[in-house]
């Protein structure tokens, strides 16, 4: 799972490095286009997807000392943080639409849709490696603290690269 | 021990959800008189922030303080090239406008 969340992190920090180099070349377009995202509502998306990394890693806890049910509600909570994470960036992507900012409008928004797309799709991934997870703690017979350890891994991944899409095109100037 | 180890991870959310916090100081006091502007200073202190807090994810809540020490150092590798990486790039993007 290791070599997977190195990987990961090493193919979107080719994607941070390329929208770095082109923002560095054309700050002040990015910076105009920039101005449209909610900073106060991208710290919100952040502090809820650090919230359900905190569930999951409760959740880990849990199992590991046998309270399976205290595990199976940090899991369910886990995906309950996780869903407003995507509740917020729908709504999100929904006014930037509206406001004219797609795809093909600026190059900082071809960035931001493409970074919080490809993060968005693990998310997806990530609400069915909770789903796993959740199947895992509550049948007797499937337990085994490998597998939860390792989903807990997969949505910690989904997590700490969100940190890093945030500071890099809701923060950086 | 488990009451513990949950305060901690406790701890850890509030220090996480701090420093995101904080990003709002940092943006606010980027502006001039209202209006944005670039800033090499906001651009690296947000990177460098950032890092802290993968860094954090991953000790705390990926509990990589408790593994093997080569999977410690391994991470802190990649941290730190990560690092490199990011501001390299924003750097050498800027110089090359």
């Amino acid at each position: 799972m290791w070599f997977f969340v190195l990987f990961e992190s090493m193919i979107f920090t080719a994607y941070f490095g390329v929208y770095l180099y082109h923002r560095g070349q054309h700050e002040t377009a990015f910076l105009a286009a920039q101005s449209h995202l909610d900073l106060g509502l991208g710290v919100l998306d952040t502090i809820a997807l650090l919230a359900s990394s905190w569930a999951v890693a409760r959740s880990v806890q849990a199992a590991r000392s046998g309270r399976y049910d205290a595990a199976r509600r940090d899991a369910l909570l886990t995906a309950g943080f996780g869903g407003v994470f995507a509740v917020l960036k729908v709504v999100e992507w929904v006014h930037q639409v509206h406001a004219g900012n797609t795809f093909t409008s600026q190059e900082f928004f071809q960035f931001y849709f493409f970074l919080t797309a490809i993060h968005f799709i693990h998310l997806l991934i990530g609400f069915v490696v909770i789903g796993v997870l959740v199947r895992q703690l509550s049948g007797v017979e499937r337990r085994n603290q490998e597998t939860v350890e390792t989903c807990a891994t997969y949505w910690h991944t989904v997590d700490f690269l969100w940190v890093l899409i945030f500071a890099l095109v809701y923060v950086v100037r | 021990m488990f009451s513990t180890l949950n305060k901690r991870l406790l701890v850890v959310w509030v220090v996480l959800s701090a420093i995101t916090v904080a990003y709002l100081w940092i943006d606010h006091s980027a502006d001039d008189n209202g209006a944005a502007r670039a800033s090499t200073a906001v651009t690296l202190s947000a990177i460098l922030l950032a890092l802290v807090k993968v860094r954090i994810i991953m000790r705390e809540f990926m509990e990589v303080r408790d593994a093997p020490r080569r999977l410690c150092w391994l991470t802190d590798l990649w941290v730190a090239l990560m690092a490199v990486g990011l501001i390299g790039m924003y750097l050498v993007g800027k110089a090359a406008a």
